[in-house]
C-alpha cells in the first residue's frame, strides 16, 4: 500500500520534487547554505560559560580530561573528540565551534534519511529543511558543547532502529549500524538513556510490528552497549564525584515545558515574543483538528516518533518535578527530529493548499528566528562575557580584586581576561582542587569578602549564574561598599563596581614618600 | 467493481464497521479527562463566577459525553445469537411521500428480488395525503411491478401514521421498513430475521449508509458523521441492548410493535421513541453491522438542516416527553444509553457557551478563571489530542475535522430544537428531500458569520482596551479555533451551482423559514 501511494504522489509531484528525488545531494546541499550562513555570524558571538567549561575541561590531557569530565554532568565522547579536534586545527573558540558545526551538517542528510524512512522522502527533504532552518539547532551548531553530536546520533540510531521495524529481515549491518550508534551515543549524552528508553518501552507496545527474533538481538544489543558502558559508570562511581560542578537548576513548571517546543521551532526570543507563542496555544488545537482526515491511521512509525519526543520530555518533566531537577530544553535535543517529523506528517494531513501553506509560512518564521537570534543582543541564551570581560581589562588594575559569582562562571572570564588584577570566586573555590564547589553561607559571607578583598582598592563583582545567593552578595556589596557603576551586558550578566577603600597596601607602599 | 472501495483508503462500506476497542487507551482517556476537569474547576483562581459557572457546567456536559461514549464502545464485538432457518413471513414496507417515482422504483425492484422464501412487498404511499402530485404514478408503479400499494387518505402523524395504517392491510409476524431511497441487498431478510428466533427480539436495525456520499462535500461529511454513529456507537449499544432504532433499514416484530401502540406519532422522531418504548416493553434489539440497504445523503444545506432539526427535536423529546430516568422496564445501561444519545443534542448549547467565553472576554475583559502559566495547557492538550485517537481508533480512523465541524457547527439548529422541545412546541415531520436543492443558503449560517463578525471586531476592541496582553492572546487563539470549527458548515452553505445535474430551486424566503417548527 505504501509504494502505491509513494507512486501516485509521484505522478503528482511539482517539477521541482521530481529533481530532488533524482538528486537529493544537490537540493541537500542547497539546504546547508542556510546553517553555513547562520553560523558565519553566531561563530563570533562571545564565549559562553558552558563552552569556556568544555574549553577548558579538554586543555589537558586524554587522562585528564577523563578526570575532569567524570565530575561533571556528562559522558567523554565529545571532550575527547574536541580535544583531538583543537590538537589538529588550533586551539582557538572558532575551531572548537567548527567541529559543533560539522556535525550538525552531517545530521542533514541523516534527517532526510529518517525522514524517508518513516514516512516518504518528500517529507525527508522537509525535515531536513526544517532541521537545517532550525534556529535551536543554528545556536548549538556554534556553541562549543555536545549537543550537535548528541542529535547526530540519536537521528543515526533512529534511521537504524526504524530500519529493524520495516525491514522483513534486517541485514546484519543494520543491527551494526544500531549498535554501534547507541554505544557511541550513550557516551554523547547521559539523556541518550532516554531514547533508548522510548525505543524500548515501543518495542513492547509494539512487538509484533517487528520482525520475528527481534527481541533477542535487542537483548544483545542491549548487553553490548551495557558491556561498553560499564568501566565509565564503574569509574565514575568509583571518584564519586559526578555532578561536582553541576549548577543548581530549579524544578521545571508547565511554562518551562512549553517553552521547550517552543524553542525547538523559534530558538530563543526575548520574555516577550516567547510569551506570545506560548499564549496562542490554543492554536495547536486547531492544527490538530484540522489534520483529522479519512482513514488517516497511525503507523507504527508515527507511533514510534510520538514516543521518541513524549518519553524523555515526560520521564524529564516528572523526574525533575519529583526527583531532581534534570529539565534542560538542550538536554532533550535529540527529541527535536522527532518532533519536526511528527509536525510535518501531521501538516501533511492538511487539503494541499493549506498544506503548503502552512509548510512555506513555519519554514519562513524559523528563519525569521534565526534572524532574531543573529541582531537581537538581548536573546537570553548570549552571554556577553568578551564585553564584560574587556571593561573590566580596560578599567581595573593591580590594586583591584574581581569576583565572580556563581563560582564555576569563572571558566568564561579566565578565558578573556588577560588584565592584572587577580580573579577570584564567591564562594571561593580552587578549581583545580578535587572535590566539589563550596556552599555558600550567609554565615561567613561577611568574612570571605574581608579577606578576599583587604588589599585591594576597588572590586568588579561579576554576577552572572544565580545559583539561590546572587540577591544576598548584591545587597551585602551595596550595604557596606560605595557601589560606583552598575552594568548589564546580556540577560543575568551584570557587572557590578565597588569601592571597597581610598588607599590599599598596595598602593600606600607604592606612593613615592 | 466496488465503487466505493480505493486502493489507498479501503472500502467506505465496510471500513467504519471495523471498529476497535482498545481498553488501556479508554482507561487513559478517562484518566486525562478527569485531571483536566479536576484541574479546571479547582486549581484556578476563579475569575467571573457566573461565567465560571457556566464553563464548570459546560465541562460537566463534556465530561458526560467522554465517559458516556467510552462506556458505549468500551466492547463493540458483541452480536446476539441469530437462528439459522428461522424464516417466518415478513411484509416489506417502503414509505412514499412525494419522492420521485423513478427512485422508488429502484427501491421496490430490489426489495421484489430479495432472497427470502415469505415476504410481501408494500408501498406505503403517503402522496395523496401529503398533497403530492405523483401519488397516482407510484400507485402505476406498484401494479406495474407487482406490489402492493396502501394509500392513505387520511392524513395524521406523518411517516408514523403511515406505517400504523398500513398494519391494518398487513399481517406478516414482521415488518421490514424502508424509506423511499434506501435500496435494499438481496440478502437484507437473510441476515436480519434470523434474530427474531429470539422471541423477544422486538427490532433489528442496519446501517444508514448513503451511497451518494461522493456527491459533494455535504454528503460526504453527512456520511462522515453517521459513521462514528453507525459504527462504534450503535455497535457498542448493541452489547448494552440499547440500539437506537432508525426508522430505515430495519426489521420490527408486529407484536411488539402493536403492544407500544404502533410507531409513535407524537414526535417527529417516531422511531427513537418507539425503539425506546419497546425497550421499556422488555423488548430486545439487535445491531447488524453490515451495510445491507443504500440510500441518499441529503444534497442540500436546507435538507440537512432539516434532517438535522427532526432528529435533534426528536431526540430531545426524549428528555422533556419520554425520559428514561422516570421511565420503568429499562435497565440502567438502556437508561444511560438513551439519555448519552439524546444529550448529544444539547451540545449546540455548550458549543454556543464556550464559543462566547472568548468573545466575552474582548467586550468585557470578564474570564471565567484567572489561568497563569501552561497548567491549563498541560491538562487540556493530553486530555484532548488522547480523546481525539481514542475516538479514531474505535472508529477506525474514520472520524474527521469535517464531522466534527458539522457536529459543532449545528449548534442553531440544536438549540432552535432545544426551544422547541422544552416547551412542547408541535413540530411537522419533514420528507427529506431527495433532490438537491439549489441556491444561496447562507442564512442557515448566519449565526456563525456573525460569531466571526464578532471575533473579528472584538480583537480591535480588547487591544484598545488592554492591549496585547497574554490573555488578549489566548482568548484570540480560542475565538480562532471555534472559527475554524465553524467553517465547514459555512463551506456546505456557500452558494453553488453545479451545472447540467438536476435540482431544484427554493425561493430565498422560504429556506431560512423552513426548519422553523410549525404550530
Amino acid at each position: 500500500m505504501k509504494s502505491s501511494i509513494a507512486i501516485k504522489t509521484n505522478a503528482q509531484a511539482a517539477p521541482w520534487r521530481v529533481a530532488f528525488e533524482r538528486s537529493p545531494g544537490l537540493v541537500l546541499a542547497v539546504i546547508a547554505i542556510v546553517p553555513i550562513l547562520a553560523a558565519r555570524y553566531f561563530i563570533g558571538e562571545s564565549l559562553r560559560l558552558d563552552e569556556a567549561q568544555s574549553l577548558w575541561q579538554v586543555s589537558r590531557d586524554i587522562r585528564g580530561v577523563l578526570v575532569i569530565v567524570a565530575g561533571d554532568v556528562h559522558v567523554p565522547l565529545y571532550h575527547l573528540l574536541l580535544h583531538g579536534w583543537l590538537s589538529l586545527f588550533g586551539n582557538s573558540l572558532t575551531a572548537a565551534r567548527i567541529l559543533s558545526l560539522l556535525f550538525f551538517l552531517l545530521s542533514i542528510p541523516f534527517v532526510y534519511l529518517l525522514g524517508k524512512r518513516a514516512y516518504s522522502s518528500t517529507t525527508g527533504l522537509l525535515a531536513a529543511a526544517f532541521f537545517a532552518f532550525s534556529p535551536f539547532m543554528n545556536w548549538y551548531a556554534s556553541e562549543v558543547r555536545m549537543y550537535t553530536l548528541f542529535a547526530f546520533l540519536t537521528i543515526v540510531n533512529q534511521y537504524f532502529f526504524l530500519r529493524i521495524l520495516e525491514e522483513a529481515r534486517p541485514r546484519l549491518g543494520t543491527w551494526a549500524g544500531y549498535a554501534l550508534s547507541a554505544v557511541l551515543g550513550v557516551f554523547s549524552h547521559y539523556f541518550f538513556f532516554l531514547n533508548l528508553l522510548a525505543q524500548g518501552a515501543f518495542f513492547l507496545l509494539r512487538r509484533k510490528a517487528f520482525p520475528p527474533r527481534t527481541a533477542l538481538r535487542f537483548s544483545l544489543v542491549a548487553s553490548f552497549i551495557a558491556i561498553a558502558f560499564a568501566p565509565w559508570a564503574w569509574y565514575v562511581r568509583l571518584r564519586g564525584v559526578a555532578g561536582f560542578q553541576e549548577p543548581i537548576l530549579l524544578p521545571p513548571s508547565t511554562v518551562d515545558l512549553f517553552n521547550a517546543f517552543s524553542q525547538f521551532l523559534f530558538g530563543f526570543q526575548t520574555d516577550v515574543i516567547n510569551t506570545v507563542f506560548l499564549s496562542l496555544w490554543p492554536l495547536a488545537v486547531v492544527l490538530g483538528i484540522v489534520a483529522l482526515r479519512h482513514y488517516r491511521r497511525f503507523l507504527p512509525q508515527t507511533e514510534f516518533l510520538i514516543a521518541a519526543v513524549l518519553i524523555p520530555f515526560g520521564v524529564a518533566f516528572i523526574g525533575s518535578r519529583f526527583i531532581t531537577p534534570i529539565f534542560v530544553s538542550r538536554y532533550l535535543v535529540f527529541t527535536l527530529p522527532a518532533f519536526y517529523l511528527l509536525l510535518l506528517r501531521l501538516l501533511s494531513l492538511y487539503p494541499r493548499r493549506f498544506q503548503i501553506f502552512a509548510q512555506v509560512s513555519l519554514a519562513a518564521l524559523m528563519l525569521l528566528a534565526i534572524g532574531i537570534q543573529v541582531t537581537n543582543a538581548r536573546i537570553p541564551v548570549k552571554e556577553q562575557y568578551a564585553s564584560a570581560v574587556s571593561y573590566v581589562t580596560a578599567h581595573a588594575t593591580a590594586q583591584d580584586i574581581v569576583l565572580v559569582s556563581a563560582p564555576f562562571t569563572i571558566y568564561p572570564v579566565q578565558y578573556y581576561y588577560r588584565g592584572p588584577a587577580p580573579v577570584r570566586t564567591l564562594p571561593a573555590w580552587n578549581q583545580y582542587e578535587f572535590g566539589p564547589i563550596p556552599a555558600f553561607s550567609p554565615d561567613a559571607l561577611s568574612a570571605e569578602v574581608t579577606g578576599l578583598t583587604q588589599d585591594y582598592q576597588n572590586v568588579y563583582l561579576l554576577l552572572s549564574y544565580d545559583q539561590g545567593y546572587e540577591e544576598v552578595i548584591k545587597r551585602y556589596f551595596d550595604s557596606n561598599y560605595e557601589r560606583l557603576s552598575a552594568q548589564n551586558f546580556s540577560g543575568s550578566l551584570n557587572l557590578y563596581v565597588y569601592r571597597l577603600r581610598y588607599n590599599t597596601n598596595a598602593s600606600v607602599i607604592s606612593t613615592p614618600l | 467493481m466496488n465503487p466505493y472501495y480505493d486502493e489507498a483508503i479501503g472500502d467506505a462500506r465496510k471500513d467504519f464497521l471495523r471498529t476497535d476497542s482498545p481498553k488501556t487507551l479508554f482507561i487513559g482517556n478517562g484518566i486525562l479527562a478527569a485531571v483536566y476537569f479536576l484541574v479546571l474547576a479547582f486549581v484556578f483562581p476563579v475569575g467571573n463566577p457566573v461565567l465560571f459557572f457556566l464553563l464548570v457546567v459546560g465541562e460537566i456536559f463534556h465530561m458526560w459525553q467522554v465517559f458516556t461514549f467510552l462506556y458505549t464502545v468500551w466492547d463493540t464485538g458483541y452480536q446476539s445469537p441469530a437462528y439459522r432457518g428461522y424464516a417466518p413471513e415478513v411484509d416489506v414496507f417502503i414509505t412514499i411521500a412525494g419522492e420521485p417515482v423513478e427512485l422508488v422504483r429502484k427501491t421496490v425492484a430490489a426489495a421484489r428480488v430479495m432472497r427470502y422464501p415469505n415476504f410481501t412487498v408494500h408501498i406505503l404511499n403517503d402522496g395523496f395525503v401529503a398533497g403530492k402530485e405523483n401519488w397516482r404514478e407510484v400507485e402505476a408503479l406498484a401494479k406495474q411491478l407487482g406490489v402492493n400499494c396502501i394509500t392513505r387518505t387520511v392524513a395524521g402523524g406523518a411517516k408514523a401514521g403511515n406505517i400504523n395504517n398500513a398494519l391494518r392491510f398487513s399481517k406478516s409476524p414482521l415488518i421490514a421498513c424502508f424509506d423511499a431511497d434506501h435500496v435494499p441487498h438481496s440478502d437484507f431478510l437473510l441476515k436480519t430475521v434470523p434474530y427474531f428466533g429470539d422471541p423477544k427480539m422486538g427490532f433489528v436495525q442496519t446501517p444508514q449508509f448513503y451511497k451518494n456520499l461522493g456527491e459533494n462535500y455535504l454528503t460526504r461529511s453527512s456520511w462522515e458523521q453517521q459513521e462514528l454513529f453507525f459504527g462504534p456507537i450503535c455497535k457498542g449499544k448493541n452489547r448494552l441492548n440499547a440500539v437506537t432504532m432508525c426508522g430505515t433499514n430495519m426489521v420490527i416484530r408486529r407484536s411488539a410493535l402493536e403492544e407500544v401502540g404502533g410507531m409513535c406519532t407524537e414526535s417527529i422522531a417516531e422511531d427513537f421513541i418507539t425503539g425506546l418504548l419497546m425497550h421499556g416493553r422488555g423488548y430486545r434489539s439487535e445491531y447488524v453491522p453490515e451495510v445491507l440497504a443504500e440510500g441518499l445523503a441529503t444534497e442540500d444545506m436546507l435538507s440537512y438542516s432539516k434532517q438535522q432539526f427532526r432528529w435533534a427535536r426528536g431526540a430531545l423529546d426524549v428528555i422533556f416527553r419520554w425520559n428514561p430516568l422516570f421511565m420503568s422496564g429499562l435497565t440502567t445501561a438502556q437508561k444511560i444509553q438513551y439519555l448519552s444519545s439524546a444529550s448529544f443534542y444539547l451540545s449546540g448549547a455548550i458549543v454556543l457557551l464556550d464559543a462566547l467565553l472568548p468573545v466575552t472576554f474582548f467586550y468585557t475583559g470578564l474570564v471565567p478563571v484567572h489561568i497563569s502559566g501552561m497548567l491549563l495547557a498541560a491538562v487540556f492538550l493530553p486530555y484532548l489530542f488522547w480523546t481525539l485517537y481514542v475516538i479514531q481508533r474505535s472508529s477506525n480512523f474514520t472520524f474527521t475535522f469535517s464531522s466534527l465541524g458539522f457536529s459543532m457547527g449545528s449548534f442553531n439548529i440544536h438549540l432552535r430544537a432545544l426551544a422547541s422541545a422544552a416547551t412542547f412546541r408541535k413540530s411537522a415531520f419533514g420528507i427529506t428531500a431527495k433532490r438537491r436543492v439549489d441556491g444561496n443558503f447562507l442564512p442557515l449560517v448566519s449565526w456563525h458569520i456573525a460569531y466571526i463578525a464578532l471575533v473579528v471586531v472584538g480583537i480591535p476592541v480588547a487591544i484598545v482596551r488592554e492591549g496585547i496582553s497574554a490573555s488578549l492572546l489566548n482568548n484570540g487563539a480560542w475565538a480562532v479555533m471555534n472559527s475554524a470549527v465553524f467553517i465547514p458548515i459555512i463551506r456546505a452553505a456557500w452558494p453553488t451551482r453545479i451545472a447540467g445535474t438536476e435540482s431544484e430551486q427554493v425561493p430565498a424566503k422560504q429556506k431560512s423559514h423552513e426548519i422553523v417548527d410549525r404550530d
